[in-house]
């Protein structure tokens, strides 16, 4: 048997060729995106629900609701910082 | 409290929840996916067949920062969620009864009473060293009836719980009936 040097891994050609005919790069990122936001936003709601209603009238839960919305709108900012979509 | 209604002359004595150690130990894979992208910048170049990947993680590309920003996001609510569940978990111990609320996911939730008329025994449990040293354990609550039985595991100072839960069923029991 042969022996190969190694090579570092790239993308199947017929891939590529996909990629580039029908979809654009930015438009699958920015498909992902939007999927990833969408259920991050169902989540929160959700999550929201359950802090409102069971939270046992609780002072941690509206910092609770601050903190989080915070973080994540800095880490949404900070995803779409580039120029992703094309 | 919504869960359930207080009685005329009820009232809370205490609200119990987990151990924050134990908290902490469910948030360990989160702070480790978190890490990882940080990581693999340090990582990649020690192999040949992985060093060439290692640009990517420098997040200098619009591409790295979106993959990288998506990845804290998910990971970031994850952990809110846990935090979520752990503080929607409690034990309620009012001057009447004790309220076990569980909350398993959401939209699942277990709110379930014992009147503290009807305690037989209450036993703590403490093992392992780490327990014994954080003084954290479980409780357990024995009714009459055997099948009956409230569990809460991992909660801070077990046999000071144990002592307040006792110290209310002792004023609900019945007074002695005099010997004749």
């Amino acid at each position: 048997m042969t022996s190969l040097p190694l090579q570092s891994f790239s993308p199947p050609e017929f891939l590529n060729t996909l990629l580039s005919n029908s979809v654009s790069m930015g438009a699958v990122v920015m498909g992902t995106l939007l999927f990833v936001f969408a259920f991050w936003a169902l989540y929160t709601i959700v999550a929201i629900y359950h802090w409102l209603k069971y939270s046992h009238a609780s002072a941690v839960a509206f910092p609770a609701i601050g903190i989080h919305l915070f973080i994540s709108f800095g880490l949404i900012v900070y995803a779409l910082s580039g120029t992703v979509i094309i | 409290m919504k869960e359930f209604e207080l009685e005329p002359g009820e009232e809370v004595v205490l609200l119990a929840r987990k151990h924050w150690l134990l908290f902490l130990s469910e948030l360990l894979p989160y702070a480790i996916i978190a890490v990882l992208p940080f990581s693999l910048p340090k990582f990649l170049p020690l192999f040949s067949v992985s060093a060439p990947y290692a640009e990517f993680f420098t997040y200098t590309t619009p591409l790295a920062r979106a993959a990288l920003g998506v990845w804290l996001l998910i990971t970031w609510t994850g952990c809110w969620g846990t935090f979520t569940k752990y503080f929607l978990n409690a034990w309620v111990l009012t001057s009447h009864r004790i309220v076990d609320i569980k909350q398993r996911r959401f939209f699942s939730r277990e709110v379930s009473s014992l009147f503290l008329s009807r305690v037989q025994d209450v036993t703590t449990e403490v093992n392992g060293v780490l327990p014994s040293l954080l003084n954290m354990g479980d409780i357990k609550v024995q009714t009459a009836a055997e099948d009956v039985e409230f569990v809460m595991h991992g909660i801070p100072r077990p046999e000071q719980m144990r002592d307040i839960i006792l110290k209310y069923v002792h004023e609900h029991e019945a007074p002695p009936t005099p010997q004749t």
